[in-house]
């Protein structure tokens, strides 16, 4: 083979990798941060509410899960100043990042809210709780318990997720990427190297989020 | 009659004496040997480069790349790259020549070759007519844009070094560089003086104007390094098209402005 692997000018840039790695963990966890309490009221919405609100949800739900990440990105960042909604890139990968995430996390709790016997509702009604009290305490517990691995998965696909919003300009790891790969042309190199920095973050994050599940969730089973 | 197992030898058999070529440097007769040319163009840079209403790629690069093929007596195979995609095309080996407003410089050269320039056009700051901008100090305090790995993206970045306050956002491409300024994302803008084409075109583009040049650009066709040979035939066919006319006929065609000096080097 002709080419000769050179890792030196890639890592010298090693402040801005570390920058990027440091967005896009950012940018997963406020993403997560807001997205994951409206995800949970509106499973709820979607399962125990008024039939026009649960319509409206389930219609959200099927518009962001049947279109591309790139095009809602785009539609946050490119469109929205039609309607003289300007936000800076990150804040446009955030929200266009939660508006991704709580489509699916809707649908991930919601799988959650359903797997609970009805006769441990129909126990709490004949103890006088009120719903929200069933909610809180007998419902959202456990629901959460049952869909814990999905949304821990669904929190790594948005990591991985999140090198799309290099594309407006948000300059995250794989931004930083093409940014070193235009001036060094060390494309292997480069790559070679971010693929290995999302793979140890990926894995970092399965690992921290399974032994949460561990303790958190040691009440049964 | 031939077997299936006949032409599957034939197939092995043609594949060994194919081998030694491929590792050595390539000449105009290998690309006439191989019976097409590989040339990688930009589908996004009107007028260089874009598709027609047939979903065809036309522009003075496309046309300029089909005299090429034509004068090797070879078809031509299009690749569509971006800007930042250029030089890894030809260093991975995907095309044999890049024609596509393939800006010469020496940090490029250190890469890959380049012909004499068969073109040329500034890189230029490009900005709302109400906004007064004469100079790189007037950027202090605004968002400006550029597409990642272009010529503008380069001059930029250094004026941003040298002049703290300076927003900077680098977009993969042109037309989310444009859609970024046309959606008020950016206050300004790097592009070739096409850019301005590009946004004079659209719904609002009435209102820009280029406010200063970024640096004078002249296009060069880039192909591998180590090809004498082909290099050599290159500038030859380019020194032709010049002298006849062909050049200042494609400038005409595609950008209604001469060619313009070409310096060669």
């Amino acid at each position: 083979m002709e080419y000769q692997f050179d890792f030196g000018p890639v890592l010298a840039r090693w402040p801005e990798l570390v920058q990027g790695t440091l967005l896009t963990i950012w940018l997963t966890l406020a993403a997560t941060a807001i997205g994951l309490p409206i995800a949970a009221v509106l499973a709820a919405t979607r399962t125990y509410g008024p039939k026009p609100l649960r319509w409206l949800v389930g219609a959200y739900v099927e518009l962001i899960r049947n279109t591309p990440f790139l095009i809602q990105l785009y539609f946050v960042f490119f469109a929205m100043p039609g309607l003289g909604i300007r936000l800076t890139a990150n804040q446009a990968a955030i929200l266009a990042m939660v508006v991704n995430l709580v489509a699916y996390a809707v649908e991930i709790v919601r799988a959650g809210l359903e797997a609970i016997p009805r006769g441990q509702i129909e126990a709490g009604r004949a103890l006088g709780m009120r719903p929200i009290r069933i909610l809180r305490h007998i419902v959202l517990g456990q629901a959460l318990r049952i869909v814990y691995p999905s949304l821990a998965s669904q929190f790594v696909l948005q990591l991985l997720g999140s090198s799309l919003v290099s594309a407006i300009a948000a300059e995250e790891l794989t931004a930083v990427a093409n940014n070193i790969m235009i001036v060094t042309f060390r494309n292997f190199e480069v790559f070679g190297v971010v693929t290995g920095i999302y793979l140890v973050l990926s894995l970092a994050f399965r690992g921290l989020l399974g032994g949460v599940h561990q303790r958190a969730f040691r009440w049964e089973g | 009659m031939t077997s299936p197992r006949r032409s599957l030898l034939a197939l092995g058999a043609a594949l060994l004496l194919a081998l030694p070529v491929a590792a050595q440097a390539q000449a105009p007769e290998d690309i006439v040997k191989a019976g097409k040319v590989v040339i990688a163009i930009d589908t996004t840079v009107p007028p260089y480069g874009s598709l027609d209403t047939s979903m065809q790629p036309t522009g003075m690069d496309v046309e300029l790349a089909q005299l090429v093929g034509k004068s090797l007596g070879v078809p031509v195979e299009f690749v569509t790259v971006t800007s930042p995609g250029r030089i890894p095309a030809l260093l991975t080996k995907r095309v044999d020549l890049v024609i596509s407003i393939f800006s010469i410089t020496a940090e490029r050269a250190l890469q890959v070759d380049f012909s004499n320039p068969y073109g040329g056009q500034s890189t230029v700051l490009l900005a709302p007519k109400g906004r007064k901008i004469a100079g790189p100090k007037d950027l202090v305090g605004l968002k400006v844009g550029a597409t990642r790995g272009a010529i503008e993206d380069i001059v930029l970045t250094e004026i941003v070094k040298n002049n703290p306050g300076i927003t900077y956002l680098r977009f993969d491409d042109g037309p989310s560089c444009a859609q970024a300024m046309l959606s008020g994302q950016i206050d300004a803008m790097g592009g070739g003086d096409y850019g301005e084409i590009y946004l004079r075109k659209s719904a609002s583009g009435d209102e820009f104007e280029q406010k200063f040049v970024l640096r004078p650009n002249y296009f060069g066709i880039g192909m591998r390094k180590g090809n004498p040979s082909l290099l050599h035939w290159v500038n030859t066919l380019l020194f032709t098209l010049k002298n006849d006319g062909t050049l200042d006929r494609l400038s005409m065609k595609y950008r209604n402005k001469p060619i313009g000096d070409l310096p060669p080097f």
